[in-house]
């Protein structure tokens, strides 16, 4: 097996205020990722994502435990680990005063390019993530959007082995976005280790080889998305499309006690967990209420798992 | 490219683009040398013994200290504008040490400094005839270097420390009243109250001044700026350290 490009092992992170107990943002995290693997770090609010990410960064120290990337230790050789990642933090982060294209030019000098490689690199990034009208305007003349993408090109500009995404798709239009995750799997392709943390569940299971779900600081499940949804085994989604969305739909929904439930203009949409054949006579009631359009039954969505995890942690 | 560099590129960019920063760290001085000292030199009858020229003459120390006070304070709060642009941690996440991180900003201000001092002393020697000792200028470059940096440490430790914007500028405003006016930089200490002069004896700004004031006019007792000169370097070092260690903290 060759050397992962992070292993964490028992990993903790603490933090005191005066007067309160010590919170535990993360506490004992183990797990390895191995080189060219898109790895997903999930979880709610507050389960400690961001933190770990901050750890493995260099931008926090933990309280114990151990964090390596790229083989060397977070705490022991900070300046080694800076030297093989690329980081695109949560907050939204760029020269403002700079232009577009100095944004991507300075980034790039930090990590030792220069001369006409670094030019031909900026021209290809820029055509890359549709920025090449906005090259020469300040980053601050940008609209949120720009900006994160501007945030987000940088990665494109360095070859560095890791590269640790914290919410990438905030603000971005879905064609960007689609885009940028097909090169997020290109790189992932040439052997680049990408670490993402993501609400967006669907983005997760479309693009993650390897998925770990954490909650209070802990890891709730792991494993690729097959085996993560087998946690799910019993849990369908029904889709059912009305002409014209039946009286009482409400009350048939709750009656049913889903997983979750939602009602988009003429659709419902819910996740059961029971038997198949039991799940089919449900469908078939829900659809005996009105005139049906279409109806589509599947297994468990990634957000499925999530939310049974979370309830179940 | 070495960070150190990368970094001095980097600001140097930030600077160039924004006429404020040129106006604040190059051109503010000017205006105060021109403006005060020559209305002031032009008006009262001032006299230091042994010091060749009018009030522009003594004043020009008192800008060059002015300058680098200014220049520091620009840098430090630069730390804002990066951390209100998020750009401030993900550049701690850069192939550098914090140390480097430092040290970057702070060449880059010294260069500012020195490019400040060659503007001032220039104008103060041809137009305004003040009598420069050019055999001093190694030690008015050595003075603006370390000054710069002693009071870009002091202000980047409340940079760091301080998370509010108008926290900072209140502070800045407080250091630039107090500072500024107890020190030798606007008059001579000497006919003044024993307590008010005590207070500038122990002030950085004084020890600096009076230092410039020997580099440009060959005013004061070597003595005695030799200690002022040691106790700046002091002050310099211990800013540094207490700076790196709030970087080290972010």
């Amino acid at each position: 097996m060759s050397d992962p490009a992070i292993n964490v092992d028992g990993l903790v992170k603490l933090f005191t205020r005066r007067g309160q107990p010590p919170v535990r943002a993360v506490d004992g995290l183990c797990f390895r990722v191995e080189p060219g693997v898109i790895f997903g770090l999930l979880g709610p609010n507050g389960a400690g994502k961001t933190t770990t990410l901050r750890i493995l960064t260099t931008l926090t120290t933990p309280t114990a435990g151990v964090a390596q990337v790229a083989g060397y230790d977070v705490v022991a050789a900070p300046l080694e680990v800076r030297r093989r990642i690329a980081v695109v933090i949560q907050a939204s982060a760029a020269e403002l005063l700079l232009s577009t294209r100095e944004n991507l030019l300075t980034f790039a000098r930090f990590h030792g390019l220069s001369g006409q490689e670094l030019r031909r690199r900026a021209d290809r990034v820029l055509e890359q993530l549709g920025l090449t009208e906005e090259a020469n305007r300040k980053v601050q003349d940008l609209s949120g959007g720009f900006r994160r993408r501007v945030q987000v090109a940088k990665i494109f500009m360095v070859d560095t082995p890791v590269v640790f995404l914290d919410e990438f798709s905030t603000g971005m239009d879905p064609i960007l976005k689609r885009s940028l995750m097909h090169a997020l799997q290109e790189e992932a392709h040439r052997g680049r280790t990408i670490v993402l943390t993501t609400h967006i569940l669907s983005e997760a299971e479309e693009l993650c080889d390897d998925i770990l779900i954490m909650n209070r600081g802990r890891q709730v499940a792991r494993g690729d998305l097959t085996s993560l949804k087998l946690l799910s085994q019993g849990v369908y989604e029904v889709t059912i499309a009305f002409d014209e969305l039946p009286a009482g739909i409400d009350s048939a929904l709750a009656a049913l006690r889903p997983l979750r439930s939602s009602v988009n203009g003429h659709t419902i949409e819910i996740a059961l967990k029971e038997e198949e054949s039991r799940v089919l006579d449900l469908a078939a009631g829900l659809a005996r209420l009105g005139h049906v359009r279409h109806v589509d039954l599947s297994g468990a969505s990634l957000e499925d798992v999530f939310i049974e995890l979370m309830e179940e942690s | 490219m070495d960070p150190l560099i990368a970094i001095i590129a980097r600001e140097a960019k930030i600077r160039a683009t924004n006429v404020t920063f040129i106006f604040w760290d190059l051109l503010y001085p000017l205006a105060n040398l021109l403006i005060f000292g020559m209305a002031l030199s032009r008006t009262i009858e001032f006299r230091v013994p042994g010091m060749p020229g009018d009030y522009t003459a003594f004043f020009l120390a008192g800008v060059l200290g002015m300058a680098s006070f200014s220049i520091a304070s620009n840098t430090a709060w630069s730390f804002f504008l990066d951390r209100d642009n998020g750009i401030f941690y993900e550049m701690l996440t850069y192939p550098m040490s914090r140390m480097q991180y430092l040290v970057g900003k702070v060449l880059f201000n010294v260069f500012v400094a020195l490019l400040q001092a060659v503007l001032t002393v220039s104008l103060a020697a041809w137009l305004l005839e003040v009598p420069v000792r050019v055999d001093r200028l190694p030690l008015l470059a050595a003075t603006v270097s370390v000054g710069t940096a002693g009071w870009f440490f002091l202000y980047a430790i409340f940079a760091l420390r301080i998370r509010r914007n108008d926290a900072f500028n209140a502070v800045t405003s407080v250091f630039y009243f107090v500072f500024l006016w107890v020190s030798s930089m606007f008059y001579p200490l000497e006919p003044l109250p024993a307590a008010f002069r005590y207070l500038a004896y122990a002030n950085p700004v004084t020890w600096q001044v009076d230092v410039f004031r020997y580099a440009t006019l060959g005013l004061g007792q070597p003595s005695r700026l030799l200690m002022e000169a040691v106790a700046f370097c002091v002050f310099a070092l211990v800013a540094f350290w207490y700076a790196l260690r709030c970087l080290q903290q972010e």
